[in-house]
């Protein structure tokens, strides 16, 4: 059942599917912050919430 | 998802940042439980280069942390030129097997330990550990006379061994646990591991060396000392091959 | 505000975090103290004074224990309390679990100097309190995991503020360290020595895990929480990317958790180990940088603050610093660099830029905003701030500078060889050349403390005054009601 977790101990195999991973991951995350007017607009809304209180 | 909904529920918020944390230690700590070449295998003859210590020495290394040698000496030979011609050869994982816990140190405030047994006499180390500067006047080590006046209480013992076999060092207390240590380490070092004769062994081995000079009293000087000259001498390098242990590397 | 905190229904509780502020600085001061001592323990050491309880084996634990967990820990329970009511705008939902974690966590502290001292340590560094504290540590952060969740439940606003992100993975990231890096066996019930359940190199791994992510979550994320709350206010300017810092938490807490092996560079730990954790480490710079980078453009285009406010200077002093050592870290976490830093005083200097550069000055910073606001009232005096200011800064550029000096030219010293192959030094000469850094650096580190001793005298001054001034208020409140009254 685990035999295909052999796969990973070949170093070989792990250090470009972890790049692969971990890059994908990376740029998927920084794509979704950072494109989009709209979205980056209500991003930056919520740097506001420390001064709500001064009310 | 958004990560608004990150932002706006704790409970997710907290899930995730537990999945992200985890993951670096994960890969790089269980492996060290599974892969076997992790820790060397250091035989001689069938029989195990690396043994516990014996009551006394293991005395000897709970003073060790005590006192926070590790704060300035470390037990740990790199693989460079420099270090081998200072202490040695290059310390293998194998030689801190038994080690619960670890003394590799971070800081050589002192030089490297890791090899020092053998290296002075025993008289050495009493003048030095007693007044550092009578040895190497420009030390900045501490006086630690108090092991030579402090009797060494060792009553609890076989606490000590009883809860280091429960983390794995293999001490022995039953028949077949002792049989197994003499096929692993010989009868002369199964007999040193026997639990039940911890007490004995550790008032024979300190009468018998004698290690701090001083007949009437078994102090703390014997243990620190039986401790210092066993350290780095398990392994008799000449019985491996030039490159041996590289294979483990 | 300040019409409702006079009557008893306050909607903040800021008594523990009153508290925790004041076991900060003492234990500042203390700790301060004890690590001035030991450097000239090594500089001259018959400061040993033949005692068993303060020679530097024993009391450098305490100085760590005492630093670390003490000061920094008492600044993050007070600065993570003050954070989480006024960005979720509600009260800490328990008084009874808040003064749990207080009183928990300054008996855990004062035991561990204690038991150092007389000789009981786990002699693992940053993790030598014996196993009946490691239990007490757990359950007080039990507690401060329940109680800081289940307010942050409970906010009126939507949102949770960036900065209670990185609360929150400090307080899960130090549960997991300290549970899973103290596992132990105790020799009996009756004794305080215990045997770790790891040996040899799984223990160094799981130690320089948990020792690394102490540094990484206890004094970087969290403190990184604070930044973000304390700066913004500070400057009166909002943090200068809310979107920067959805990239650099995730990234920072990620990575983090990876690079503890680069202390264990070319020792007995395998090789693939400690080549990730370098690769990590290198990556560990972007993330860091991202968080530098935010808080100092937030301050930008209020920079003439600079040269009037002296909290927003103790501010950005500490992020310049926390820029620098996040560099030095990844460089020292090479493997070439490492063979020479490793085991030597660069790495001494390289933690306190970290320890007082950062996460002092940081503290150091937020005290002086939050205090005042604390306690009602002014600081005592603007000018004992700048003071402490310049003693602070003074004190780390000698530190540091003298550690680089020390680590680098011990590490050449030891691996220098004369023309015939044989090595140039003995290790007792390179011992020897160590004695004039090792004294700029306990003369810089007595600048650092005297700058802690005019912060505590200030802040108590201040509180002094804040109690007049609020006594002086009642008495007049009272004698407004008595004549309406009469």
């Amino acid at each position: 059942m685990f035999e295909w977790l052999t796969w990973f101990t070949n170093m070989e195999n792990t250090k470009p599917f972890a790049l692969v991973l971990y890059f994908t991951c990376f740029v998927g995350i920084i794509a979704y912050v950072f494109i989009g007017k709209k979205r980056a607009k209500r991003f930056e809304e919520y740097k506001f919430i420390p001064f709500d209180e001064d009310s | 998802m958004k990560h608004e909904t990150i932002e706006t529920h704790a409970g997710i918020l907290i899930v995730l940042t537990l999945i992200v944390i985890s993951i670096g230690g994960l890969v790089e700590i269980l492996p060290l439980y599974f892969i076997d070449d992790t820790v060397e295998e250091v035989k001689v003859d069938g029989i195990e280069s690396v043994r516990p210590y014996t009551p006394l020495e293991l005395r000897g290394r709970d003073l060790y942390q005590r006192e926070g040698c590790y704060t300035c000496h470390s037990q740990m030979i790199r693989p460079f030129r420099d270090e081998k011609l200072r202490y040695g050869h290059y310390s293998l994982a194998a030689e801190s097997k038994y080690d619960h816990p670890f003394q590799w140190g971070s800081k050589r405030t002192g030089p490297d330990l890791a090899r020092v047994g053998g290296k002075y006499s025993n008289e050495w180390h009493v003048q030095h550990l007693v007044n550092p500067r009578s040895t190497v006047k420009e030390s900045i080590m501490p006086n630690y006379g108090w092991f030579l006046e402090n009797p060494l209480q060792f009553n609890d013992i076989a606490d000590r061994m009883r809860a280091l076999k429960l983390v794995g060092v293999p001490y022995s207390e039953t028949q077949a646990e002792y049989e197994l240590n003499i096929k692993n380490f010989g009868k002369e070092v199964a007999n040193q591991l026997d639990i039940t004769q911890a007490e004995a062994n550790l008032i024979e081995q300190a009468v018998s060396k004698n290690y701090d000079g001083y007949i009437a009293e078994i102090t703390e000087m014997d243990a620190m000392v039986a401790y210092l000259q066993v350290l780095g001498t398990m392994v008799d390098f000449k019985q491996f091959d030039d490159g041996y242990f590289a294979t483990f590397r | 505000m300040s019409s409702i905190s006079l009557t008893n229904s306050q909607p903040y509780n800021y008594d523990i975090i009153r508290k925790f502020t004041v076991m900060a600085i003492i234990w500042g001061v203390l700790g301060m103290t004890a690590g001035v001592y030991i450097a000239l323990e090594l500089t001259w050491p018959a400061f040993n004074l033949d005692i068993p309880a303060i020679t530097f084996g024993r009391l450098r634990p305490v100085h760590t224990t005492l630093v670390i967990f003490g000061f920094g820990g008492s600044a993050l329970f007070a600065t993570s309390y003050y954070v989480v009511q006024r960005t979720c705008q509600v009260r800490l939902t328990s008084d009874v679990m808040a003064n749990m974690t207080f009183w928990g966590w300054q008996i855990a502290i004062t035991l561990a100097a204690v038991s150092y001292m007389a000789g009981f340590t786990q002699a693992r560094e940053y993790a030598e309190m014996v196993w009946p504290i490691d239990i007490l540590i757990a359950v007080t952060w039990v507690t401060y995991f329940i109680l800081f969740v289940s307010t942050l439940a409970k906010r009126t606003q939507p949102h949770i503020y960036v900065a209670n992100w990185f609360f929150v993975a400090f307080i899960l990231a130090t549960a997991i360290l300290h549970i899973f890096n103290n596992m132990e066996v105790p020799i009996s019930f009756f004794s305080l020595k215990s045997y770790s359940l790891h040996a040899g190199v799984q223990d160094a791994m799981t130690q320089w895990w948990y020792g690394h992510n102490a540094v990484g979550f206890f004094l970087t994320a969290a403190f990184l929480g604070m930044m973000y709350y304390f700066v913004p206010k500070q400057a009166g300017r909002p943090v200068y990317s809310y979107r920067l810092s959805i990239i650099h938490f995730w990234a920072l807490v990620f990575l983090y958790m990876w690079v503890g092996a680069h202390h264990l560079h070319w020792t007995a730990l395998p090789d693939w180990t400690s080549t990730l954790a370098a690769t990590f480490s290198i990556l560990l710079l972007l993330p860091s940088w991202g968080g530098m980078i935010n808080g100092i453009m937030t301050l930008s285009g209020a920079w003439d603050k600079l040269r009037s406010d002296p909290v927003i200077r103790f501010l950005i002093v500490a992020l310049s610093f926390y820029g620098m050592s996040t560099f030095e870290g990844p460089l020292m976490s090479l493997k070439s660099v490492n063979a020479l830093s490793h085991y030597t005083d660069w790495t001494i200097g390289h933690v306190h830029s970290g320890a007082l550069g950062w996460v002092a000055m940081v503290t150091f910073g937020s005290f002086y905003h939050l205090i005042p606001r604390l306690w009602e009232t002014k600081m005592y005096s603007d000018k004992l701030i700048f003071l402490h200011f310049w003693l602070a800064t003074v004190g780390i550029v000698l530190y540091i500078s003298a550690m680089w000096v020390a680590g680098i030219g011990q590490g050449l010293m030891l691996r220098a060889f004369d023309e015939y192959g044989n090595l140039a030094y003995t290790f007792i000469e390179t011992v020897e050349f160590l004695y004039h850094p090792y004294a700029v650096r306990a003369f810089g580190g007595m600048f650092f403390v005297a700058g802690i001793i005019v912060m505590a005298y200030n802040v108590f001054m201040t509180i002094r005054k804040g109690r007049i001034e609020k006594a002086a208020l009642e008495e007049k409140l009272a004698a407004k009601l008595a004549k309406v009254q009469g």
